[in-house]
């Protein structure tokens, strides 16, 4: 590719709430990323094309982005009187990229619930292989609900310049999704102290143990990089849903899952270390932990 | 009698308009949804909370509005089971300035990626757009950008943040953080200063008179030039009935107006029907928009039926003048746009952040059993989420958003809010940007 020719990109829908859209439109360097891609057609924005010009005459482009969940079912989904495949499958013959951007179009989100036999994401339903095709070599999966608008941006900006990206097991690059929502966290010093956070509302304590919070087995870097670049679902005082994750979204999520009164453990730590480093940490009353974190008496 | 299809894009979504033709005008319309997503259904045997994390994701453009919906929904039902549930001041001012930065965002967009490329296009039929093409897109853009991040500061992440409890807010910001959102504000106010009103916020929401507004050249002045060279000051007219159920900065209690009369109006009186969708008839059905009447009447509902009942003195003149036509629809957008980003510079500049954030209600939630309802003004009018709750677990969970109020269909002897707008009509380039004008979304129309 010459270095003056701009990538192109056509971005079409599935099963979706536009979320992931309006999630990318917030990306704060957006004149940088149109100097690298031009968009052949957006369904929300005023475009060039419009799809069924693209649809009718498909040539070869090089990133076919999906937001929303996948199905084959007419009555689930029809776009300008045609059925899911009918748009998506003459594009992505065409497309040196697929990427799958939101939890739905990598797993089936939300919207699966309704029939997760018929709606999935592209190569997953939920977390297991064969979504709506069982095999495809060029498909990234961005999960999130919705997906931050860095992790769509740079990642496309990446492939583009034939940059090496790194995928773990569910597609998902792993410069974004090695971390965890837990790292970068406000309240780590309240996880590793095991001080819980009475009640919602307040910046102490942590949310781990008794309001859902999901920061420990969720993989995303949110608290490194941040939402609307200032924030977070952890930095607001509300726990993290683990909406990245294929099993997104589980059943009674601002409860903690309890089994014999303990928490799962954290991503890849034995129930032996956790537990047995949680129950001496928790032997001990940490009084600065135990204060409000601005102590208005001093 | 001719029947032309035609499929509306850019409205957050698609829609098929159906229209018939009698001497060359439309007579009469059908405006159809087809892609239902089942969120009511999917939300059926869950525990209540879930859909504070769930209702959000109605909807990407407006998700702050559906969580706010649910969680007044949430504290109803447990007012109706006998527990009083206190908000405080500080808890009521951070939900609106999250409430408000969706607005703004929602009407700087519309009128910038949507309403001028769409005027572009009327005057100038090769028009190819300018998204992420014209400086004027991308200062848009920031501005947009900018606005959720002033908003994120309280509910977190935008879109789908779950920034409300019941009781309260989650977030417990530090002044710093206060005066942060006071200067990311700033920066939206002097956009719309400069680039979308060519008048200060001041001036320009002092202004009683549309004279006054085309005094400078502005993004606005040209859009309403434009309309009117292109007769969008006479067309577009509908029943001029508004309705606001929801609680505003800018008038008391819940209102509705017919023309310029402004009565009371209690959310009681409204009613939802399932008419010509695929759920009451999969054969003879044709969309997925349910409808919503008050008192069996349509009623037009958003920010022009917000300026109406509340008197705002320049929406007043323009309808005095152009009555409710798609002109005056677009500018009380823009109007509550400024009167938005004055409200919330004031809820900044005065947010008390000694109260508590949250004051948790004191039943477990795995034993309420009640009925209720939550409102709220949305950016594109009144949106309503009634719950069942049994033993914590939600037994139905009903929305109404505001564009099944303008967009669902009626009969011919009862012409729905959008039909009544089209009908008369010589043209589909006409009819696309008069049911544009309503600012549709078409995943809230079906959810």
């Amino acid at each position: 590719m010459k270095a003056n020719t701009k990538s192109t990109v056509i971005w079409i829908q599935g099963i979706t709430c536009n979320g992931n859209s309006h999630s990318f439109l917030n990306y704060s360097n957006m004149a940088l990323f149109a100097a690298s891609f031009e968009m052949l057609y957006h369904p929300l924005l005023f475009t060039a094309h419009t799809l069924e010009s693209l649809l009718d005459k498909p040539e070869a482009f090089d990133f076919l982005i999906v937001e929303g969940a996948f199905t084959k079912e007419a009555r689930y989904l029809q776009r300008f009187g045609r059925s899911f495949p009918e748009i998506l499958e003459p594009l992505a013959n065409k497309a040196r990229f697929i990427v799958c951007v939101g939890s739905c179009a990598s797993f089936g989100g939300m919207f699966r619930l309704r029939d997760p036999r018929r709606i999935s994401g592209a190569l997953f339903n939920a977390k297991e292989k064969g979504g709506y095709w069982d095999e495809k070599s060029n498909v990234v999966n961005i999960p999130g609900c919705p997906a931050h608008p860095r992790w769509i941006a740079e990642t496309m900006m990446a492939l583009r310049e034939r940059k090496t990206v790194l995928l773990d097991e569910f597609l998902r690059p792993k410069e974004i999704f090695a971390y965890l929502a837990h790292h970068g966290c406000l309240r780590n010093e309240y996880f590793e102290w095991k001080v819980d956070c009475k009640q919602l509302g307040e910046k102490e304590g942590c949310m781990f143990y008794e309001h859902g919070c999901l920061g420990p087995n969720t993989h995303a870097n949110c608290n490194k990089i941040l939402w609307n670049d200032i924030s977070s679902k952890t930095r607001a005082g509300s726990p993290c849903l683990g909406c990245t994750e294929f099993d997104f979204p589980r059943r009674a999520l601002y409860e903690t899952h309890k089994n014999m009164s303990l928490p799962q453990t954290p991503y890849g730590i034995g129930k032996r270390a956790y537990y047995t480093l949680a129950g001496v940490a928790k032997s001990f009353k940490i009084e600065r932990l135990e204060k409000k974190l601005i102590d208005e008496d001093h | 009698m001719k029947i032309t299809k035609e499929i509306i894009e850019r409205i957050e979504g698609e829609a098929a308009l159906e229209v018939e033709w009698e001497d060359e005008k439309i007579a009469f319309a059908k405006l159809k949804f087809f892609n239902y997503r089942g969120i009511e259904e999917i939300l059926r045997k869950r525990p209540l909370y879930d859909a504070l994390a769930f209702t959000p994701r109605v909807c990407g453009i407006c998700s702050h509005s559906h969580a706010l919906a649910c969680v007044r929904a949430i504290e109803s039902c447990f007012e109706h089971a006998q527990e009083t549930i206190t908000l405080n001041k500080k808890a009521r001012d951070i939900r609106e300035i999250a409430l408000n930065a969706e607005k703004i965002h929602n009407h700087i967009k519309w009128y910038f990626f949507s309403v001028l490329p769409e005027l572009e296009k009327i005057d100038n039929p090769s028009y190819r757009g300018d998204a992420f093409k014209k400086p004027r897109w991308f200062l848009a853009q920031n501005a947009v950008t900018e606005t959720l991040k002033m908003g994120a500061i309280f509910s977190g992440q935008w879109p789908h943040g779950s920034f409300v409890a019941p009781g309260g807010v989650t977030c417990d910001p530090v002044s710093l953080d206060v005066l942060n959102a006071r200067g990311i504000l700033e920066k939206v106010i002097a956009f719309c200063e400069e680039t979308l009103l060519g008048f200060s916020l001041e001036e320009f929401t002092g202004f009683d008179s549309a004279v006054q507004v085309m005094a400078s050249p502005s993004a606005l002045s040209w859009g309403i030039d434009t309309m009117i060279r292109h007769a969008f000051d006479r067309l577009g007219r509908s029943h001029d009935r508004f309705l606001a159920l929801g609680d505003s900065f800018l008038y008391e209690g819940a209102l509705k107006s017919a023309k310029t009369t402004v009565l009371p109006a209690d959310i009681k009186y409204v009613s939802e029907s399932l008419a010509h969708t695929f759920f009451e008839d999969p054969t003879q059905g044709y969309t997925y928009s349910k409808t919503a009447t008050y008192k069996k009447s349509f009623f037009e509902v958003g920010p022009l039926a917000r300026m109406m009942v509340a008197k705002e003195g320049l929406i007043r003149d323009f309808h005095r003048r152009f009555k409710d036509a798609a002109l005056t629809r677009v500018m009380a957008r823009v109007v509550e746009c400024a009167h938005l980003l004055v409200q919330t510079k004031r809820l900044l500049e005065n947010l008390d952040i000694r109260e508590a954030s949250l004051i948790p209600p004191k039943r477990n939630v795995h034993e309420l059993s009640a009925e209720g309802i939550g409102v709220v003004e949305a950016p594109r009018g009144s949106l309503i989420h009634a719950i069942s709750v049994n033993h914590g677990v939600i037994e139905r969970y009903d929305i109404i958003t505001p564009t099944v109020w303008n967009l669902g269909n009626g009969e011919r002897d009862n012409l729905s809010v959008v039909q009544k707008a089209l009908v008369g009509l010589d043209s589909l380039t006409k009819a696309d940007f008069i049911v544009k004008s309503f600012d549709v979304c078409s995943v809230c129309t079906t959810q």
